[in-house]
């Protein structure tokens, strides 16, 4: 059988210069496998969740604000917001669409720290990660108890886009938080009769009831 | 008021073992309450919508839910916050090892009606050291012998043999449920386990011993869900919709593992299955700002 030499394309050969001239210039920044950064993502997390649950004395205020930062920093929370409300976003008008992602990072933040606050002595313990696809990561991890109970299993979604990653959802123990919050809301607007305005109304009355439970004056 | 007989009339037919009265009273309950009426098909968001939410009987469920809210507030909570604080932890965690001993008979029938040898020997070998070495199963050496435990029930023997969910259900006393797995439960209760199945076939001689048991795994399983369960309660916005989920959720994550890993040797047997079990998650490709900051 004959070979057939076929000549190289010319944007071959640029592909193959412009591959050496990465190899020269080091490691470009997106080498790292996404699993890595996914990885490193929920690693630098945990750290710093952990200092912060460690730091005694902090008022309620304090406290929410700093699981607000930490929620800014390493949640796509604009984007898990709008996944939430679903097929609804697109009928919300922009004034809605405003207040409804204020209100949606409010609900998170005070609805949660208080479960935040009461994780203290678990350590994460990353275990692997896996790509999905081209833009997402599950990095699985588990939280080990102090009383040696069973750990509870923790897998984190990441999504990546250049060198930006950020987690777009939770599972504990197989429970997706992003899937919970979008079946609750989906019900709450039919409930309401289904229009974004009823959604508001109940997140508004939800987000004040939270912040007086927490101690926190409006 | 009438509602309230159906669901006493059906608890008490589960525990004498009378499966038609039961069967019966689910199914006047389903036929008096109204079905949630579906939207028009031509609507594909919306239909796609009610086929995920896959609740067609949601205005009689929710009605139950109720019920059973009122009952847990009134009865069933009470009694677990009492159990979790007067008694010590090491008692619960007997009293918990000691039913989990018992639920033996069911566990292992179905592990074998899976034809699944290696699982109902595992079982077996758990209950032969639990009965002896955990003295009557009140302690667990099984698991530190590395025999490790796993659960099985009839409504995950039909999830082998290829049975769906179906529609979500809620229970009279019992809770969330599907046709499969309440079908699971009937059989569990009223064949597969040996005082279950006594009392089906008309001897009531042990009916005061099923019943202690059964209300005692009631207060176990509950004392056990007590802040989890009251932060979801808190925190979300229609509580029966996020129980749906919640409940939905985890129990497909519980048969999917168990069918995923259940040739494994137990060694073998991770936490985490290959797979996440849940395939729809925030979908990045509609959304180009992940950093995007959120509106002042």
């Amino acid at each position: 059988m004959r070979r057939v030499i076929r000549p190289v394309p010319a944007f071959s050969l640029l592909a193959i210069v412009f591959s050496l001239l990465l190899l020269t210039h080091g490691k470009p920044a997106w080498a790292d496998t996404p699993a890595q950064g996914a990885q490193d993502l929920v690693r630098s997390l945990s750290d710093e969740a952990t200092a912060l649950l460690n730091k005694t004395g902090e008022s309620s205020e304090k406290r929410v604000e700093s699981f607000r930062g930490l929620l800014r920093q390493y949640f796509a929370s604009s984007a898990i917001g709008r996944w939430v409300l679903g097929r609804y976003w697109r009928q919300a008008s922009d004034a809605e669409r405003k207040e409804y992602l204020s209100l949606f990072e409010d609900y998170i933040v005070y609805g949660y720290v208080k479960r935040f606050s009461d994780y203290s002595g678990e350590q994460l313990k990353i275990l692997r990660a896996t790509e999905n696809d081209q833009r997402s990561v599950t990095v699985f991890s588990e939280f080990i108890r102090p009383g040696g109970d069973k750990p509870i299993r923790v897998d984190w979604r990441v999504g990546h886009k250049g060198d930006t990653y950020r987690i777009t959802d939770v599972m504990v123990e197989g429970t997706s938080l992003s899937q919970t919050l979008r079946s609750d809301f989906a019900s709450t607007i039919h409930q309401g009769g289904g229009n974004v305005e009823s959604l508001l109304v109940v997140l508004r009355e939800k987000v004040a009831e939270l912040k007086i439970d927490l101690g926190i004056s409006a | 008021m009438e509602r309230m007989t159906f669901v006493v009339d059906g608890a008490m037919a589960t525990f004498r073992g009378a499966p038609t009265r039961f069967l019966a009273a689910l199914l006047v309950v389903f036929s008096i309450s109204g079905c949630a009426s579906a939207p028009d098909p031509s609507d594909t968001e919306a239909y796609a919508e009610y086929q995920e939410i896959n609740d067609p009987l949601e205005p009689m469920n929710r009605a139950i839910f109720q019920v059973n809210r009122g009952l847990d507030t009134l009865i069933l909570k009470p009694f677990a916050i009492m159990y979790s604080v007067f008694l010590p932890p090491a008692f619960q965690t007997g009293i918990h090892n000691f039913l989990n001993n018992l639920q033996t008979p069911v566990i292992m029938a179905n592990d074998l009606l899976q034809t699944n040898m290696n699982n109902a020997g595992v079982t077996f070998t758990r209950f032969l050291i639990n009965t002896t070495l955990g003295v009557g199963g009140l302690g667990d050496p099984a698991t530190e012998l590395g025999w490790q435990r796993h659960e099985d029930d009839f409504g995950k023997t039909l999830a082998v043999w290829g049975v769906g969910e179906g529609p979500y259900l809620m229970l009279p006393v019992i809770g969330p449920s599907n046709p499969r797995d309440a079908t699971g439960r009937v059989v569990d209760s009223l064949i597969l386990d040996p005082i279950g199945l006594l009392g089906t076939l008309g001897n009531d001689a042990l009916f005061p011993y099923s019943m202690t048991r059964t209300v005692l795994t009631a207060v176990d399983t509950r004392s056990r869900f007590l802040d989890e369960f009251d932060e979801v309660e808190k925190t979300s916005l229609d509580f029966y919709a996020a129980v749906r989920s919640l409940y939905r959720q985890n129990r497909r994550n519980d048969v999917d593992k168990f069918i995923y890993q259940r040739w494994k040797p137990a060694s073998e047997r991770e936490e985490q299955p290959a797979e996440p079990a849940t395939t729809d998650f925030p979908d990045m490709s509609d959304m180009p700002e992940l950093d995007e900051p959120l509106p002042e």
